[in-house]
């Protein structure tokens, strides 16, 4: 088949204005802010609804083409897990789909399209009183259900009952075309019978005896295609108190947030080093370096919260037991006022921004993240700060209702600048694969260092994780070459 | 006890939750002290547990299984504790224990029970009075000269074949106590019998009466209000399976019971001081399956399909009634004696391993669960642990020994005569004997 | 139905001759299980307690073993089933051709993990066991409405997964971290971060990239049709209350001297849709440890521990539609605050709370509460019981499906198959502070009793129709050949999918499938 032919049916399934081959748009998807080799795809195709996403599938099953899916409508992509590994590759952008298809108070639940932005769902949910469970200050034109689908770790650990919130159910086509729903979307009955009897896709396992929804999540688009998920919702509440607390040393922190999180405290809980709060709370340059160094090396922020009429009450006694609990932990002393509004902190931490935070400092950065226990965080700490000494910044955030830390270590570096470039990529190289020799868990592989983490890990998950595959996407169309799949 | 019928349908009804493997649940201190069973830690097939039993004998009652002796040794692999009725009834209706016994009732009447070796012992009983193959003349031969008896006594000290053949240390603490406290008591001499409790439990239920007969008249001939026993075993079949078929006119104590009110009503006198670190082991057969068997004469009322009740409401047997208090406050009351508890205990206490023929048939059994229960009571941190029985007494002595462990094993009537300050030389001699 | 010689000598050399046993009599106990009758009777076979009988039972210590045990298994062609508690029907072979692999010996707590919150367990480590030695810590752990006694291994890889404890221990299934899994293959493989190669650790279980915690199970688990889990790294929660736990009293009677900090509301919402907003209000508050609705009549069960004791309760079995709270605090502010948000609740509502009013429970009843032990009081009527239903979404849904299913089950109290509950009988929790909930309906039964039993298959065919016509949610049965291929096509084909993992994980099919999907639609 001629390249003209495939890309008329392209055209016939998603008509000329959808389909795209234009060099400057191509270019748009041929690199990101990774160290990911730049690759054009053929075509751009951007669906606007479920049944042309079937018909590409079926066509790339056929005709053998990649397709890779992606879903944030602009701005900067980091990973390299969207850049084509193939010639013959298809991105299939679903920003168009950007319907939020039901918001349900009653239920604590919201459904969304894939191109739903953090930007558009998070006022639409604070007017009904309901939040989003977020990653740390996303960027507003980010899709909320990619960073589910990513297992992107949320700043409120409590509400992290499992590594796979806020993400409930789907519905995704599997890379052989066909339509599936997961969870108890699956049914009986179709949704809209569904909702007739009072259900609203709450519960993400099954249906029965298998949960797909866990192999769609951190599969990097490669097993289907997601064209709507359900997403866990809390309640806004009515006060919130903003607590940071700064030290020199990281572990009396660590010892704190353990106790707020064991006995599920706080809402938001997070550890950052001072260069990581002051870009999340500045905007530029100047300002991050003036407050980093005004304040401590390490800040814990958390916020306690209470709602309704006892939100008082509530506040009061948690406060009166994170008081004893400092006290007996012997950390009076360490509570800082008004270095930071609290209001600058809350925003950070409920709202998404259009100006991204890690960019701010140097105008490019390399994050290094993985998950690891309690008592590794300080070793690993030494690991990146003896090969990064300045312009480094630190997020560590307990996830998993405390069993487990993200570690993320962002190296900020001008990417005008090729010699810094270049040593920026060294270092991540050669620091991450340090990382994983002393056991960091990088669960979340993407681009250059995905070959180092499988090899680092158990043979017998890849021969599984390549059976899914084989299972959910048996001709390797969908986005060949991550993770430990084929090219 | 149940009747076949009862039997039939009781055997039906295990859910095979497994809850007669641990201790009741609400009672489960740590891991390591959580079951109750000795013949399911030992073999850890199911059918090995109490409730495995149960489907044995529904496979066997259903002609699933025939009787064979891959099936006796399963089924004569148990101590007959009880641990397991007890945890069962904290919630069920069943009557695990009764059903066990019951089962070996049916097994001896197809040919393929007891065991070979408790055969000899049941052989022996019928020979010679006592399981020991030992002549029935030489059964007073552990009585020191110097011990009063009164022939006129309304208290007697039953002695039993254990202590007078093979434990003679404790029928001598316990007359020395007796002594100590000034009361008059007598003994059969050579009218003693075995209880019958081996032939009980192996089914041979006329033998049984033969033995409960002969006792009971000597006792009863002899005017006799109150019977004692330093065997628990004894005492068991006294308190619990003699009334099953004859009801007689005395009262029946074990020593720790008829002490410690001793103690209390000011007879004792313990002035010595003890200074050891002790724990208590409950004997099966003093605690929870002491429990006597209440008369309930009612009917099944059917009170709507499938949901009947008993009216007036049937006595559940659960060992809540077992000798359990006596022995600790008795120890409590030891001057200097610091008494510390295991964690199972009471009706929930771990069996020594050694009972209804076990120690004689499967010793390797017998052992495995005595050095369970000894790893348990060092774990207290105690110097010293006694109990009441002595079967648990051997039992535990031989894992002591075994086991390399410095525990000390005392009857608790030793401890009080060291309270009382009474040696006893031949006694020593006998404790030497011992070790 | 034993092993030849030589295949049974390869098994006796992985585990040594005492763990071992192919014998007429062990076998055939292995063969018994709790409502095998009725089981058997929906699939058409005589309603004998008994089911298939395995071809030998066989006790590995380690997992090792398991992985040999399995590989000979592939090698004679030969099929297992892994049992830890081995409590239910779920855990019988479904062939004669079929070994039984009795996980009992593996009965390690590795660790507790008191800074990462978690625990290690092998299959044989009880709730109980597991709870009271967390508790040295001031930790917890979910366990299944089943009991203190069964496998938390077992709930959170294999089985189902609600507890009373729900609303704040989540579900058994959601809350799995690093596993150990011998496939069916009987290759060896390490979810998560106990997979590295260098330092693994068992924090957590997902990816490199998916989780195949999508694989190992679902809703429900896969009941030993996808391999053996031979360790398992749970979740634990702080302790709700003091961690005093001191029983008094000898058993049955029990009693308990309540720790600091444990309050019990009973409330009687007298309609479905008022129950629904009190739960959903209470829940928002996140102050419950337990919040459940059951029947007046299986409400009287939980505070009873005899049918005679039962009968006594009459008052509790009155009400109509009552709602139970338990709210549990560490501190006098936490505990001021949750009662004060009761309090508050009750007056907006308008509603009564019957504790301590017209009714208090014994204290024992707060012991059972705190170790898990409420399941078991379903026994204490006609025998034994059973569950329909056990979809799970809102709360909605639950009391549709609730409402809708009480003229069918009084057809059956009706006809004497089943016990009256006056088709009300139900069990239905919130998880995780209300953000989904589960309702199944237990169903006393007499399995003595030929008509009782037979009724009861019967009536769990016409529960899992009425659930998949009306869109009720998938019930908790769905699993077997037979019941997938009904229920696949009504729910996404999802059959064909999960009957794909089965042909790719187990491809000589030796695990076997009869609670889970055989690799063929016909077998
Ligand atoms: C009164 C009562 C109430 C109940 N309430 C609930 C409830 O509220 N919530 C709930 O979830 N369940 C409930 N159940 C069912 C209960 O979950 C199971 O009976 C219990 O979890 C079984 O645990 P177990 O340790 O006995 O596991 P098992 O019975 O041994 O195993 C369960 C299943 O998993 C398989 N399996 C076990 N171990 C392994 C392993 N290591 N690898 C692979 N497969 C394995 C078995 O083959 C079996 O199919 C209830 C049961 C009863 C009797
Ligand atoms: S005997 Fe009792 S405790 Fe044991 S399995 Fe049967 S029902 Fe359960
Ligand atoms: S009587 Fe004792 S040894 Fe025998 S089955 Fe019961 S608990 Fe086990």
């Amino acid at each position: 088949m001629t390249e003209d032919i495939l890309f008329q049916k392209l055209v016939e399934i998603f008509s000329s204005k959808y389909v795209s081959r234009e060099r400057n748009i191509l270019n748009n998807y041929s690199k990101d802010l990774s160290f990911y080799p730049e690759k054009a795809p053929k075509y751009v195709a951007w669906p606007t609804d479920t049944k042309k996403i079937e018909e590409v599938l079926k066509l790339a099953n056929e005709l053998k083409f990649s397709v890779i899916p992606i879903s944030s409508s602009s701005g900067p992509r980091h990973h390299g897990d969207t850049i084509p590994h193939k010639d013959n590759t298809i991105v299939l952008d679903l920003s168009n789909m950007n319907k939020i298809l039901n918001i349900d108070r009653k239920n604590r639940v919201v459904m969304i399209e894939p191109g739903v932005t953090f930007g558009k769902l998070i006022p639409e949910l604070q007017n009904k009183g309901l939040r989003l469970l977020l990653p740390l200050h996303p960027r507003d034109s980010k899709s909320v259900l990619t960073s589910a689908l990513e297992r992107e770790p949320i700043t409120i650990p409590r509400y992290h009952w499992d590594s796979s919130d806020p993400l409930l159910c789907t519905e995704v086509f599997f890379g052989t075309g066909d339509l599936f729903r997961t969870g108890t979307a699956a049914g009986p009955g179709t949704i809209k019978e569904q909702q007739a009897t009072g259900q609203a896709q709450v519960n993400p396992m099954g249906p029965t005896q298998f949960s797909p929804f866990r192999v769609i999540q951190g599969a990097q688009g490669s097993l289907g295609v997601v064209t709507w998920a359900t997403l866990k919702l809390e309640l806004i509440p009515t006060i919130q108190k903003v607590v940071h607390i700064q030290s020199d040393t990281i572990p009396e922190l660590l010892n704190l947030q353990h106790e707020l999180i064991k006995y599920r405290l706080c809402n938001e809980l997070l550890i950052l080093n001072n260069l990581n709060l002051a870009c999340l709370v500045k905007k530029n340059a100047q300002e991050i370096t003036e407050l980093k160094n005004k304040i401590k090396r390490w800040n814990l922020l958390y916020i306690i919260a209470g709602r309704g009429k006892l939100a008082e009450d509530k506040i009061s006694y948690l406060e009166g037991d994170i008081r004893d609990i400092i006290g007996d932990l012997g950390l009076k002393g360490l509570i800082s006022e008004n270095i930071i509004n609290d209001n600058d902190i809350l925003q950070v931490l409920s709202q998404a921004t259009p100006d991204p935070w890690r960019l701010k400092l140097k105008g490019g950065y390399q994050d290094i993240f993985f998950l690891t226990s309690f008592e590794k965080i300080t070793e690993f700490i030494s690991i990146v700060e003896k090969e990064v000494p300045q312009d480094l910044g630190i997020y560590i955030q307990p996830i998993n209702q405390g069993t487990s830390y993200h570690c993320e270590f962002d190296l900020y570096y001008d990417p005008s600048n090729d010699a810094e470039k270049t040593n920026i990529k060294e270092k991540f190289l050669k620091i991450s694969t340090n990382l994983m020799d002393s056991g960091a868990f990088f669960n979340r592989p993407y681009g250059i260092l995905t070959k180092e983490v499988y090899k680092r890990h158990d043979d017998s998950t890849q021969t599984a994780l390549k059976k899914v595959k084989k299972i959910f996407d048996p001709n390797n169309v969908l986005n060949p070459g991550v993770l430990c799949f084929d090219e | 006890m149940m009747d076949d019928e009862e039997y039939k349908h009781l055997i039906r009804r295990c859910i095979r939750c497994s809850i007669c493997k641990w201790i009741p649940q609400l009672q489960i201190k740590s891991k390591k002290y959580a079951t109750i069973c000795p013949a399911i830690d030992m073999y850890n097939f199911h059918p090995y547990s109490g409730g495995g039993k149960i489907i044995l004998a529904l496979a066997l009652e259903m002609e699933k299984i025939k009787p064979s002796e891959e099936l006796r040794d399963i089924v004569y692999k148990c101590t007959e504790c009880g641990g397991c009725d007890v945890s069962c009834k904290f919630l069920n209706n069943l009557e695990p224990l009764e059903i066990i016994i019951k089962l070996r009732e049916k097994l001896v009447d197809l040919g393929y029970g007891p065991m070979p070796k408790q055969q000899q012992y049941i052989d022996s009983v019928k020979k010679n009075n006592n399981p020991y193959n030992e002549p029935h003349e030489n059964r007073l031969n552990w009585l020191p000269e110097d011990i009063n008896i009164d022939p006129n006594a309304q208290v007697l000290y039953f002695v039993g074949c254990t202590s007078s053949y093979r434990r003679k240390e404790m029928a001598i603490a316990a007359c020395r106590v007796l002594n100590a406290a000034g009361v008059p008591f007598n003994i059969l001499d050579n009218e003693e019998y075995c209880c019958g409790s081996p032939v009980f439990r192996t089914g041979d239920i006329n033998t049984f009466k033969d033995f409960m007969n002969k006792n009971v008249d000597a006792i009863e001939a002899k005017n006799i209000k109150k019977v004692v026993f330093s065997c628990a075993g004894c005492y068991d079949t006294f308190k619990v399976h003699y009334p099953l078929y004859r009801n007689y006119n005395f009262e029946v104590k074990h020593s720790v019971e008829f002490f410690n009110e001793l103690i209390e009503n000011g007879k004792l006198l313990l002035t010595k001081k003890v200074p050891l670190t002790v724990t208590y082991h409950d004997p099966c057969h003093l605690g929870r399956n002491a429990e006597p068997y209440k008369e309930w004469k009612g009917k099944v009322v059917n009170l709507m399909p499938l949901i009947s009740i008993h009216v007036p409401p049937k006595p559940k047997r659960c060992g809540t009634d077992g000798v359990y208090e006596s022995p600790r406050e008795l120890l409590k009351k030891i001057p200097e004696l610091k008494f510390i508890e295991m964690e199972r205990i009471k009706e929930y206490s771990y069996c020594c391993g050694a009972g209804a023929g076990v120690k004689s048939a499967f010793p390797e059994f017998a052992l495995h669960t005595a050095k369970n229960r000894i790893q348990e009571a060092e774990d207290t941190g105690a110097q010293v642990i006694t109990s009441s029985c002595p079967f648990c007494s051997t039992n535990l002595q031989d894992a002591i020994h075994e086991s390399d462990s410095l525990l000390k094993y005392y009857d608790i009537n030793e401890l009080l005569m060291m309270a009382i300050g009474i040696t006893d030389e031949k006694l020593k001699e006998f404790l030497g004997e011992v070790a | 139905m034993v092993l030849e010689n030589e295949i049974f000598k390869d098994f006796e050399d992985i585990v040594g001759k005492n763990n071992i046993n192919d014998g007429k009599v062990i076998t055939t106990a292995y063969a018994y299980n709790w409502c095998m009758e009725f089981f058997n009777y929906m699939e058409d076979k005589e309603p004998s307690p008994f089911s298939s009988i395995p071809k030998a039972v066989i006790l590995p210590a380690s997992t090792e073993e398991v992985a040999e045990i399995i590989k000979l298994c592939n090698k004679y062609g030969i099929k297992f089933k892994a049992q830890s508690t081995g409590l239910g029907p779920w855990n019988q072979p479904s062939t004669d051709n079929c070994i039984i692999v009795d996980l009992r010996r593996m009965n390690k707590l590795v660790k507790i993990d008191e800074k990462n919150l978690y625990a290690v367990i092998e299959p044989y480590v009880s709730g109980a066991q597991l709870q009271v030695e967390a508790m040295k810590y001031g930790l917890n752990c979910h366990m299944p409405g089943a009991g203190p006694h069964v496998s938390p291994l077992a709930s959170a890889t294999s089985m189902a997964g609600p507890g009373f404890t729900s609303p704040s221990t989540g579900h058994s299934a959601r809350n799995v971290l690093g596993v150990e899994w011998v496939l069916p293959t009987g290759d060896i493989m390490r979810l998560g971060a106990i997979g590295l190669k260098k330092k693994p650790d068992w924090y957590n279980g997902d990816g490199p990239g998916p989780s195949l915690r999508g694989i190992m199970r679902g809703w429900v688990g896969a009941k030993s049709g996808i391999g053996v889990f031979t360790k398992v790294a749970v979740k634990l929660f702080p302790y709700p209350c003091s961690t005093d736990f001191t029983i008094t009293g000898k058993s049955p009677n029990y009693g308990f001297k309540i720790p600091k900090y444990l309050r019990l509301y009973v409330m009687d919402c007298k309609t479905y849709e008022f129950l629904e907003e009190v739960m959903l209000k209470v829940d928002e508050e996140e102050i419950s440890f337990m919040c459940s609705h059951l029947s007046g009549s299986g409400l009287a069960a939980i505070f009873s521990n005899s049918l005679q004791g039962l009968i006594g309760k009459a008052k509790l079995a009155q009400l109509k539609v009552p709602i139970v709270i338990l709210i549990t605090a560490r501190t006098d502010r936490e505990f001021d605050y949750k009662q004060k948000v009761m309090d508050n609740l009750i007056q907006e509502l308008n509603i009564k709370d019957i504790i301590g009013k017209s009714y208090s429970p014994e204290p024992v009843f707060y012991a059972e509460a705190l170790r898990s032990n409420l399941g078991l009081h379903g026994f204490i009527t006609t025998g034994s019981f059973q569950s329909s239903k056990g979809g799970s979404d809102t709360a909605a849904v639950c009391l549709l499906s609730t409402k809708m299913n009480i003229p069918l089950k009084m057809e059956y109290i009706k006809s004497g198959a089943i016990g009256n509950d006056s088709g009300k009988g139900v069990w239905m929790t919130s998880y995780e502070s209300g953000h989904y909930y589960h309702m199944e309906s237990p169903t006393m039964f007499d399995q003595t009793d030929d008509h009782s039993v037979k009724g009861m298959a019967e009536y769990m065919e016409a529960s899992n129709q009425l659930d998949l016509l009306k869109h009720l949610g998938a019930p908790f049965f769905v699993e077997g050949t037979q019941m997938h291929e009904l229920f696949g096509p009504h729910m996404s084909n999802y059959h064909i999918w999960l009957r794909k993992i089965k042909q790719a994980f187990d491809p000589n099919n030796i695990a076997d499938s009869g609670f889970y999907i055989s690799p063929h639609s016909k077998e």
